[in-house]
């Protein structure tokens, strides 16, 4: 096998087993330095060129992208998640069937609609899923954010926060979290203009806080 | 497989991701990538430019190189070429000059044409420019060196042209393995390319000075660039070495005076010419020297050719008097305009043959010529006898004033005689110039005094002689309108070339006078003084375009055309169509356009795209001088486009578009014949059928009738070439026509026409600079080059007749046919082979004779078998043989080969014309001459002529 590969294959063990221990740091460490072999190997895009190893090198580098935007969730840098997901991009579009599908791609496809969502980029959201093939929407990662975006543009601000719970993936709660914060951000730029006053418990509900603690946090948070 | 084949990526989204990482290597791996990919995603990255640049801007980034070429990519494809430059300088060495990419070719030429722009403002500016970017130059030098590199030779040698680095240029040519190609390949670059003459001079010295280091130089290249340059010790030092070594040295020697002798530059030739007096070196073998010496003076002198060309125009004469005597019969009763013309007509027919027959057939006819046509007539007299130096004033004797004896003759004959003793010097006039002096001092009539002017205007052509430019402008001075006009033109023909100063005396004199004429000949001759200088007359130009008198205008046309003349540049061609469209006066309108016809002559094939719209102007002026300008650019070329251009405009609804229209045709046309373009044969037969016309108007008539002279100029052995072969301009022909085209204010100056034409000769030489019998080959077939066929005795209905005669031959075979149908039709086939034999016969040995001799009648049979029966006749030869001397036309030069094995070898194997030294190879051996003979009717002047001069 190929020493590069090697090599490889083993900092993917050694970072996995450092993103098993949550050991974040060291994490990313292992990641740069996977990003900086990767460079070595001919056959990633955007040259393609067909190597012996093409395949095994193509799926390590998948692989390697994906841990990168998993952990970039991980360490909450929305920065490293949208680089990492764009590097990642040409493994999921432009391959062309020279590696098998991959399983996180929904997943991760997903949540970049998230992040897009919670950076209000409604725009850039769109262009993504016109990229994306007409049956990936019947699936369950890709549904959840088209529908979040549904109820967003709608003003249906509870049922975007109610859906936190019902989140496919566990990357999601950390946008999911974001979200609310962008909803209830909303619902109080309206309730501001709409009423004069508003009693603890109204509030609580729109707001959607299970105790008066987090409404009270909240409003210090706001002013 | 098959679909990893065609695995590319999207977008460089993932690509511009990654230059945001952290990551040194992985920027620069994201940058190589953005590289290789900026041709497909510029649009994407474009957005990314500002990240890229502040890579490049910073300093601690080790790749700020490879930044910058994909920001200069990414605006190259955006189309900011200006910032792709700058960038792409910033790439340096990454900036591949031998890459063949669109990017890298477009940046190249951008960068070459900022540097050459940069040199060039460079080279213009008095005071210091900033330096050029050295990053700009670097990238100039490592491209020229790539071209050397690859033995692009021809690219290096104009991309250095180009950009003023003659250390390059020079680099280029001594690495080339054909250094004499490369060499002459870089004399016509800077002819056609270089447009600034100071700095084409530049090119040429350092041209010579490669030359010069050659083992073998070739000294006929050398002098032709030292003639431009206007090196006459330089030329005198290499024709002395020459002349003391070998016999073919010698023959180099003499070929160089002949080919600078068809550049027709007096001043540079007598420079010369004294230089060689001066050296004359003590030496053993004295005697040998001496003669060659005396030989070579004779060339340089210009007598040489001049008397060769006089012998061959007299032994090859081919004028056809029938079409003279058609014309005269025609224009009978027509009045003075059309008698002139006739005469100039017939003056123009025999320019230098000395064959004066028609004005001795005719001496009644002729003594209807009063007052200036009188003048004119005598003059034409000069055109007949053009060359014949030795017995020229014996011949104008009986005109000539006689000393002291006022009252003699009448003014206008002696004045036309003066006139006639220029034409016959000119250009070469060391002989007759103290002469022409004394006549114009001796005499206060002024038709005397324009002859004289004139006379030594053409007779010392060039020379600057200070003595007889005050001589004239005495006359100037006097404030005589006739005399004034030709004094204003004598100036102007004496300082030919010069930029002198006293071009601004001349103006002065033009802002003082009253008198339109004596402005006008003034004005032309200021603008002769610019001839050929380029930039250095523009203060002149401006001064006289600028004028509020239009005729001093009019002379900033002539200025304008004559000191670009035959350069196209495209300064002069734009300020030219300038005042084509926008001058209020006609006369500045009209010879804007016709100056373009001189400015183009270099380019002929140019003149007629560009003058066809101003030829379907309203304004007649205008039309007029387009067809001028077409004529004077594609003169004798035969062109084409031009003769489509002129054939509209020879049935223009005004009477002087036709005129000048068909002399316009006319010039284009000289020296070609029906079989090379049909057009010629419609042209002679719409000549005849104009001038027979009743009807017609004077003015087209006259055309036709000069148009008839020019055709058939020079007993049928001249053209009209404003160009030497080798390429450089013939002084005295463009002098010649520009003055020419003067005739519309005044008609004695179309004689000036003569001086345009140049005799369609090869004339073989050998070291004693006799004519041997001698053979070569024209690879081409004898018809197409052949004389024009004489006239038939009824000439006055041949147009309308050659048609019936083949309708009617064809029609009787026809019905023959019919009638005998199937008995006779094999013994009248057989009568066909026979004729079709016979006639074979014919045509194989009219082309063995040399001369061509055909008598026109079977030559016309021919066309009658061709065209009517079905081609049974054999076809013509593919060549023809000729001997020395030969009539060759210009077309028909590149056909010409020497025959392998022949006894004689020119000494310079192209361009293939006019005088040509041969080497024998068989010096051992008796050599046979061709005997020439001058005119037998040399010294005796036309007897009628004398009686017109009496009455």
């Amino acid at each position: 096998m190929d020493p590069k590969l090697v090599e490889v294959t083993q900092l993917i063990d050694r970072f996995k087993a450092a993103f098993k221990a949550s050991n974040f740091d060291v994490c990313s460490t292992l990641l740069s330095q996977l990003k900086v072999l990767l460079t070595k190997f001919p056959s990633l895009p955007p040259v393609f060129q067909q190597t012996p190893n093409a395949v095994e090198e193509l799926k390590l580098a998948r692989e390697i992208y994906e841990q990168a935007v998993i952990l970039s969730v991980k360490m909450e840098d929305q920065d490293a998640f949208e680089r990492d997901f764009c590097q990642l991009k040409p493994y999921y579009m432009d391959t062309c069937g020279i590696i098998p599908p991959s399983s996180e791609e929904y997943p991760i496809m997903g949540a970049n609609l998230l992040r897009l969502l919670v950076q209000n980029r409604i725009a850039e959201f769109h262009t993504e899923l016109e990229l994306l093939p007409a049956k990936a929407l019947d699936n369950a990662y890709i549904k959840h954010g088209v529908e979040l975006e549904q109820s967003f543009m709608e003003g249906a601000y509870n049922r975007v926060l109610s859906a936190r719970q019902t989140a496919p993936h566990e990357t999601y709660i950390y946008f999911m979290d974001l979200l609310v914060k962008t909803v209830r951000d909303e619902i109080a730029g309206c309730s501001e203009k709409g009423y004069d006053y508003l009693s603890i418990n109204d509030a609580k509900q729109m707001f959607k806080f299970s105790s008066d603690k987090e409404l009270q946090q909240y409003i210090a948070e706001v002013n | 497989a098959m679909a990893a084949a065609a695995a590319t990526v999207s977008s460089a989204g993932g690509i511009l991701a990654m230059l945001h990482e952290p990551a040194e290597e992985l920027k620069l791996h994201a940058l190589a990538s953005l590289n290789s990919v900026v041709h497909l995603f510029y649009p994407e990255i474009s957005t990314s430019i500002p990240a890229i640049e502040s890579m490049y801007e910073d300093d601690e980034f080790d790749q700020r190189q490879l930044a910058a070429l994909v920001v200069s990519k990414v605006f190259y494809y955006l189309g900011e070429l200006n910032d792709a430059l700058s960038y792409a300088l910033g790439a340096g060495p990454l900036f591949d000059v031998s890459e063949d990419s669109d990017y890298a070719q477009a940046l190249l030429a951008k960068a070459l044409d900022e540097y050459a722009s940069f040199k060039t403002r460079a080279s213009k500016a008095m005071e210091e420019l900033e330096n050029v970017d050295p990053r700009l130059e670097t990238i100039v030098e490592r491209m020229l060196e790539r071209c050397i590199l690859d033995g692009k030779y021809q690219q290096a040698m104009g991309m250095a042209v180009e950009c003023r680095r003659l250390d390059k240029l020079e680099e280029a040519i001594v690495q080339c393995a054909n250094i004499h190609g490369v060499l002459s390949y870089c004399i016509s670059l800077s002819h056609q390319y270089v447009s600034h003459r100071e700095y084409r001079s530049e090119i040429l010295r350092c041209l010579v000075k490669i030359y010069q280091t050659l083992p073998h130089p070739d000294y006929l290249s050398i002098c032709q660039c030292l003639m431009v340059l206007g090196e006459p010790e330089t030329v005198a030092d290499i024709l002395d070495t020459l002349l003391s070594g070998s016999q073919d040295d010698a023959l180099i020697a003499y070929q160089i005076a002949f080919d600078l002798v068809e550049n027709e530059n007096q001043a540079f030739l007598l420079n010369v010419g004294n230089r060689l007096d001066s050296q004359t070196p003590v030496d053993p073998k004295e005697a040998a020297h001496a003669d060659r010496l005396a030989k070579l003076k004779g060339i340089l002198s210009g007598e040489k050719s001049i008397q060769l060309t006089l012998q061959f125009l007299y032994s090859h004469n081919r004028s056809d008097l029938l079409i003279l005597k058609t014309i005269k019969q025609a224009v009978e009763t027509s009045g003075n305009v059309c008698h002139s013309a006739t005469i100039c007509s017939n003056a123009i027919m025999h320019a230098g043959t000395t064959v004066d027959t028609f004005l001795r057939e005719n001496l009644e006819w002729l003594s209807k010529a009063t007052n200036w046509a009188k003048f004119s007539a005598t003059a034409g007299l000069g055109v007949i006898h053009r060359g014949h130096l030795q017995q020229g004033r014996a011949l104008m004797a009986p005109y000539l004033p006689q000393n002291g004896a006022v009252g003699g003759g009448s003014p206008y004959s002696e004045g036309g005689a003066l006139y006639a003793l220029g034409l016959i010097h000119a250009n070469h006039g060391e002989g007759i110039k103290q002469f022409l002096r004394e006549s114009l001092r001796n005499t206060s009539a002024e038709v005397i005094q324009h002859g004289a002017c004139l006379g030594l205007g053409l007779a010392s052509l060039g020379t600057a002689d200070e003595e007889v430019f005050e001589d004239i402008k005495n006359v100037l001075y006097t404030d005589s309108a006739v005399a004034g006009e030709a004094a204003g033109i004598g100036m102007g023909l004496l300082m030919v070339g010069t930029a002198s100063e006293k071009a601004g005396e001349m103006l002065a004199y033009a802002h003082d006078t009253q008198h339109e004429k004596i402005i006008r000949g003034l004005a032309l001759g200021i603008a002769l003084t610019m001839y050929g200088r380029e930039e250095e007359a523009d203060t002149l130009i401006e001064q006289m375009t600028r004028d509020q008198d239009p005729i001093l205008r009019y002379g900033g046309m002539y200025a304008l055309a004559l000191a670009y003349r035959g350069t196209a540049n495209n300064k002069a061609i734009h300020q030219l169509l300038h005042f084509a469209v926008s001058d209020v006066s006609d006369d500045v309108r009209r010879t804007a356009v016709m100056g373009l016809g001189f400015v183009l002559y270099n380019e002929p094939e140019q003149t007629p795209r560009i003058v066809s719209l101003l030829s379907e102007s309203y304004n007649p002026h205008v039309r007029y001088g387009a067809a001028l300008a077409v004529g004077i650019s594609c003169a004798g070329t035969g062109l084409s486009d031009a003769i489509s251009l002129l054939e509209p405009l020879t049935s223009d609804v005004v009477d002087f578009v036709r005129q000048g229209a068909l002399i316009a045709m006319a010039i284009v046309m000289i020296q070609t014949n029906e079989s090379f373009d049909s057009r010629v044969g419609t042209f002679r037969r719409q000549l005849q059928k104009i001038i027979l016309d009743k009807h017609e108007d004077t003015m087209s008539k006259m055309g036709a009738i000069l148009a008839s002279g020019i055709l058939d100029a020079g007993g049928r052995n001249v053209t009209i070439k404003l160009r030497s072969r080798n390429k450089h301009d013939k002084l005295t022909a463009v002098i010649g026509l520009a003055v020419f085209t003067q005739f519309w204010h005044w008609y004695p100056l179309l004689y000036f026409i003569s001086l345009a034409f140049s005799p369609t000769a090869i004339i073989g030489l050998n070291s004693n600079l006799e004519v041997p019998k001698f053979e070569f080959m024209s690879h081409a077939k004898p018809s197409l080059f052949e004389y024009p066929k004489p006239t038939t005795q009824q000439a006055t209905t041949s147009a309308v007749e050659l048609p019936t005669a083949i309708l009617s031959t064809y029609a009787k075979a026809k019905s023959r046919a019919k009638k005998d149908a199937e008995s006779k039709a094999a013994a009248n086939q057989e009568k066909t082979a026979a004729e079709a034999e016979s006639k074979a016969a014919n045509q194989e040995k009219s082309t063995e004779d040399a001369s061509g001799s055909t008598s026109g009648k079977a030559a016309d049979a021919m066309q009658v078998d061709s065209s009517a029966e079905k081609k049974a006749a054999e076809p013509e030869p593919a060549f023809q043989i000729l001997t020395n001397p030969a009539r060759v036309v210009p077309l028909q030069e590149k056909f010409i080969k020497f025959i392998e094995g022949s006894r004689y070898v020119p000494v310079r194997p192209a361009p293939c014309g006019g005088f040509i030294l041969l080497r024998d190879t068989q010096p051992s051996e008796a050599e046979e001459l061709v005997v020439l003979t001058d005119a037998p009717a040399t010294g005796q002047p036309v007897p009628g002529a004398s009686a017109m001069a009496v009455d």
